[in-house]
């Protein structure tokens, strides 16, 4: 394979992608500079970007306030439970929807697609009573299974399967596949970029997500890392300074980072599906 | 079939499961439960509160009580269910009360006027009357205000802070200008306007938020009852573009901000910090609450700040509103810990090594306390201790002086969240620059009027 | 079509019935009863402790002349349309370029480019008021150094939407760029290469083959950031509040106050209703006009 060289569209390229990354980057950085200043540190404008005196004091006093090991376990188990389940469903549901054909399934489908437009905002009083009649409240099972198959997952997963091609998952019925094992050993390993992609997304979703557990969930053990930190900002009463703040907020993004990271060790290019067609 | 066509049944499928809700059940109601005759005083478990602000601190002061008292209910923990505000704890406790969890109901609730006098008319909260008007001599004046909600008393007080005006007294001192001529408001903008003209434009009297603080703080708890103006009056009718006492705490902001008097940023935010830090805001209307701030995010300030009692209008004379901070209490049907969190809230306000123990601990972890409201407590030094970070002026006695001569709060109806909010729309485009201050109260009037109508009399 | 005949294909397909159930089932739990509820909730005054009284249509017809509604509903209209003129095509750039083969650094840039995604929103918030802060923001301070005038950015009427809409192009493209990125490593680069050979260029070829080959994924794009965009909610909350004077109140923002602020349940719900109502008809007009477009018969 011939190495191209700088072209006029490469050089483009990096120039764009540089700036966004700056741009991207920066406001993260601040955020992180500045769990590292002390409170007597003044933080706005561009001449404090980094702190002149670092400390660790906010990581140390964020730590007292919550139970932070608990709450990122709770993270933990809810966003990995989640994710994992939520792919899984998501896919076959998209398969499904993708490649065969079955009575209603365009009415499924729309019915589908119109549950997303409904803001659940509205619901709240319903939803739960419902989790109480489960009794799921104060319990991770209330974050983990309303959303282990979601419509926009299964949308998702629809518009990228449907370009699978057909003949391949003929011929795996041929030879005698049921449908669950074409699904599970052919088009799971060519879909990997897609499910990859969706279990970042996911995972940061459930991650990041403090409307539900604030509802669902009681007791500060049971909170998750970001609802126990956005507790923490200020009003009249609640004067977590600033800094401290940022602490929590530079913890949670961290593990983030790190998965994101790692997962792109799947998304490598156009491998297996131009394999398969190949 | 078209794509079209099944879009079209979905849709009316979608109606179709919305028109047959009509027929959902309503709301169930409470069951009464049968009240325990002769059980233990106070049944091992959890007593339950939700709170906010920063609920560790107050759960510290009952786990003191269990501690100190181990007798009085052996097996009981607390636990502090942390909120994000008023609205918060109430939604949470709707929540519980419409899923028919009563026996998730917590304990006590911490809440404010508006909330308070909605849960005491759906019927969720206990009536206390007798039992906190028995304390009543031995509170000081007005500790019970705000607590009623027609004639009846719904929650127990916890704290009552006074309105204050903080100042920079170095910013005073390079100036030369005596911090005693902000005894009145008069006086308050006319030192606002020395401090410009001394600095060239660098200092600042003090600041304004362009959201909706500015109306919660220089407003509603400010300058609105210390004009003794009105929103409603009396039968609820809408009266706020009418209220001389409008013109006149409203006009007094107008002053300051037209002039160039206040620093334009957000309340509680860095850049406020930053520009306290450099010496730009040279005082803090209103609130003690700014204590914590500026403790906790200019801790390098100490001993530059000094506190005083709010400026008042010369024509009327009366100080600040105090703000009550209070626990209502959850009429559930086996509520048994009601007698337990009352014990906790006596020892609370009226043993004095009890609550020096506590202050103490709070002191210590630079956690926010407030003074006692019961006057036996406070007759005791330790709430005249000067402090370093007010250059030995002692806070604590600063707290007792902005209690006197108060003014009454604005009257609090169940709809003045609602009355807050458009309010306060009226004011951010005053302070945009979009919108004079007259038009600003015209259009107060006109959207009350348009939007709630009439407030509801108790 | 005899029932017989559609039973039998029903009963033949219940493999896939099966893969497509935990949706619909969940669904029945967790959604349906909170819509209907929630309806009929839209007809009705109630503050969530007492009796709830049935007011009819009243809820409706208050939106129908509410100003506030109206200009959160506007305001809604323009999230929209600048985040479909700024997301879309810069998440489309982005992609691509994080496509091409051999580029260095591509992992660190590809998890650098998804993190403002990621940053927990209370940070954002308090990171975005300090640029935009009129006084010793960020923004103002670059601006002063070219000589330009300093803006009110969070506090004016007129300009609020803007650090919004930054906000929103800063949060949401990473989401994008992530979506379409994944189609794009789903193509087959073999395409490329023959349109290559045949001696089109890089601009006729994303024209040519990238765009329809992506067609179903951008099709996916466009149907979510329509909703996304009509349900805005973090970005003005986090940011301005909805203010100053809610100039920057979204509908979703609006919906939230009447419901978890002043406990009106009932417009809350006729709120959340009318909002479903404008995203169906949005919606079906984009996925009619897509089709067209497209000239594809099925939703692909």
């Amino acid at each position: 394979m011939a190495r191209r060289n700088f072209t006029p569209g490469r050089l483009a390229a990096y120039i764009v992608l540089i700036v966004w990354c700056i741009l991207a980057i920066f406001p993260i950085f601040w955020m992180a500079s500045t769990s590292f200043k002390p409170v007597t540190e003044g933080f706005g404008g561009l001449g404090s970007l980094l702190p002149q005196n670092p400390t660790l004091n906010n990581y140390v006093a964020v730590s007292r306030l919550l139970p932070l090991a608990r709450n990122i376990l709770n993270s933990v188990t809810v966003a990995t439970v989640g994710t994992i389940l939520t792919v899984f469903l998501c896919s076959l549901a998209g398969m499904a929807f993708a490649k065969y054909e079955f009575p209603g399934k365009n009415a499924l489908f729309f019915l589908l697609l119109a549950t997303m437009m409904v803001p659940p905002e509205a619901g709240v009083v319903p939803v739960f009573a419902i989790m109480r009649a489960l009794g799921w409240i104060n319990n991770l099972l209330s974050l983990i299974i309303p959303t282990a198959a979601t419509a926009i997952g299964i949308f998702y997963m629809r518009q990228y399967i449907s370009g699978f091609p057909n003949e391949v998952m003929e011929q795996a019925r041929l030879d005698g596949c049921g449908e669950f094992r074409i699904y599970w050993q052919i088009v799971v390993p060519v879909v990997a970029p897609a499910l990859a992609a969706w279990a970042s997304i996911a995972f940061i979703a459930r991650w990041n997500d403090f409307f539900w557990p604030l509802i669902f969930m009681r007791s500060k053990e049971m909170f998750t890392l970001m609802v126990a930190i956005s507790t923490l900002p200020v009003s009249e009463g609640l004067s977590t300074p600033w800094p401290v703040i940022m602490a929590g907020t530079t913890i949670s993004v961290l593990p983030l980072f790190v998965i994101y990271f790692l997962l792109q060790g799947y998304q490598k290019e156009g491998l297996a599906l131009g394999a398969v067609r190949g | 079939m078209t794509p079209r066509r099944w879009l079209f049944t979905s849709l009316v499928l979608l109606a179709a499961l919305a028109l047959a809700a009509c027929a959902a059940p309503a709301a169930v109601a409470p069951e009464a439960a049968p009240a325990e005759e002769g059980a233990p005083a106070f049944p091992p478990g959890k007593m339950v509160v939700f709170d906010y602000g920063q609920p560790q601190y107050w759960q510290q002061f009952f786990e003191n009580y269990l501690e100190d008292n181990p007798d009085v209910a052996p097996g009981v923990t607390v636990e502090m269910v942390q909120t994000e505000g008023e609205a918060d704890a109430r939604q949470k406790v709707i929540l519980s009360y419409t899923a028919g969890a009563y026996d998730e109901l917590p304990d006590a609730v911490a809440s404010a006027p508006v909330s308070m006098k909605a849960m005491a008319e759906g019927g969720i909260l206990m009536d206390v009357t007798e039992y906190v008007e028995s304390f009543e001599d031995r509170f000081v004046d007005g500790a019970l205000d705000q607590l009623y909600y027609k004639g009846s008393i719904w929650c127990l007080p916890k704290d009552l802070r006074p309105q204050l005006l903080f100042y920079n007294n170095d910013i005073f001192e390079q100036y030369g200008i005596d911090p005693a001529e902000m005894s009145t408001f008069e006086g308050y903008v006319e030192v606002g306007r020395k401090l410009k003209e001394a600095s060239n434009g660098e200092v600042f009297l003090s600041y304004i938020d362009p959201g909706a603080y500015t109306w919660r703080y220089w407003g509603r708890r400010g300058l609105m009852p210390q004009a003794e103006a009105r929103i409603w009056d009396d039968e609820g009718n809408v009266v706020i573009d009418t209220d001389p006492g409008t013109q006149l705490a409203l006009g007094t902001l107008e002053s300051l901000y037209s002039e160039g008097l206040l620093y334009s940023t957000t309340m509680f935010q860095p850049p406020l910090y930053d520009a306290t830090r450099e010496g730009k805001i040279a005082t803090y209307y209103i609130g003690a609450f700014w204590d914590e701030f500026l403790r906790q995010n200019v801790p390098d300030m100490e001993g530059k700040w000094r506190v005083m009692s709010a400026p008042v209008f010369e024509e009327i004379g009366l100080g600040g509103a105090p703000v009550v901070g209070m626990q209502c209490l959850i009429d559930k049907p086996n509520p048994v810990y009601a007698d337990l969190y009352k014990l906790i809230w006596e020892d609370y306000h009226f043993n004095a090594a009890a609550r020096e123990k506590w202050t103490n601990q709070m002191v210590e972890q630079n956690a926010p306390y407030s003074n006692p409201i019961a006057r036996e407590l406070l007759e005791d030094e330790f709430w005249k201790e000067p402090e370093p970070f007010y250059g030995g002026q002692s806070f604590r006695e600063m707290e007792g002086k902005g209690l006197e001569n108060p003014s009454q709060n604005l009257r609090v109806t169940e709809k003045d969240a609602e009355a807050d909010q458009i309010i306060s729309a009226e004011i951010e485009k005053w302070v945009a620059g979009s919108q004079t201050m007259d038009e600003a109260i015209a259009n107060m009037g006109q959207q009350l009027r348009d939007r709630i109508g009439q407030a509801p009399t108790e | 079509m005899p029932s017989s005949g559609l039973l039998q294909r029903i009963w033949r397909a219940r493999t896939i019935y099966l893969f497509i159930s935990p949706f619909f089932i969940l669904f029945a739990i967790f959604q349906f009863f909170p819509l209907v509820w929630s309806f009929y909730m839209s007809f009705h005054e109630w503050n969530g402790l007492g009796p709830m009284e049935p007011i009819g249509l009243q809820n409706y017809r208050f939106l129908l002349r509410d100003e506030v509604f109206h200009t959160a509903l506007g305001n809604t209209v323009i999230y929209w349309l600048a985040n479909g003129l700024l997301i879309l095509p810069l998440a489309l750039l982005l992609a691509n370029f994080l496509a091409m083969p051999h580029l260095a650094g591509r992992r660190l840039m590809r998890s650098v480019m998804f993190l403002p995604y990621v940053t927990a929103t209370v940070a954002v918030g308090l990171i975005f008021n300090m640029i935009f802060d009129f006084n010793s923001g960020l923004v103002n301070s670059l601006l002063n150094a070219v000589g330009l005038p300093s803006v009110p950015w969070l506090t004016s009427v007129e300009i609020s939407k803007l650090p919004v809409i930054f906000l929103n192009v800063w949060r949401l493209t990473p989401w994008y760029t992530l979506i379409l990125l994944s189609g794009l490593q789903g193509m087959n680069p073999e395409l490329h290469e023959a349109a290559t050979v045949d001696g089109a260029g890089p601009v006729q070829r994303f024209f040519s083959i990238t765009i329809p080959v992506l067609m179903p994924i951008l099709f996916f794009c466009f149907i979510t950031l329509t909703i996304d965009s009509f349900r805005i909610f973090t970005e003005p909350y986090i940011l301005t509040q909805g203010g100053p004077g809610n100039s920057s109140l979204s509908i979703v923002q609006y919906l939230y106050l009447n419901g978890f602020r002043i406990f009106k349940l009932g417009l809350a719900s006729a709120i959340g209703y009318a909002l479903t109502f404008i995203l169906l008809i949005v919606s079906a007009a984009q996925i009619v006009l897509l089709l067209r477009q497209s000239g594809l018969t099925e939703v692909n």
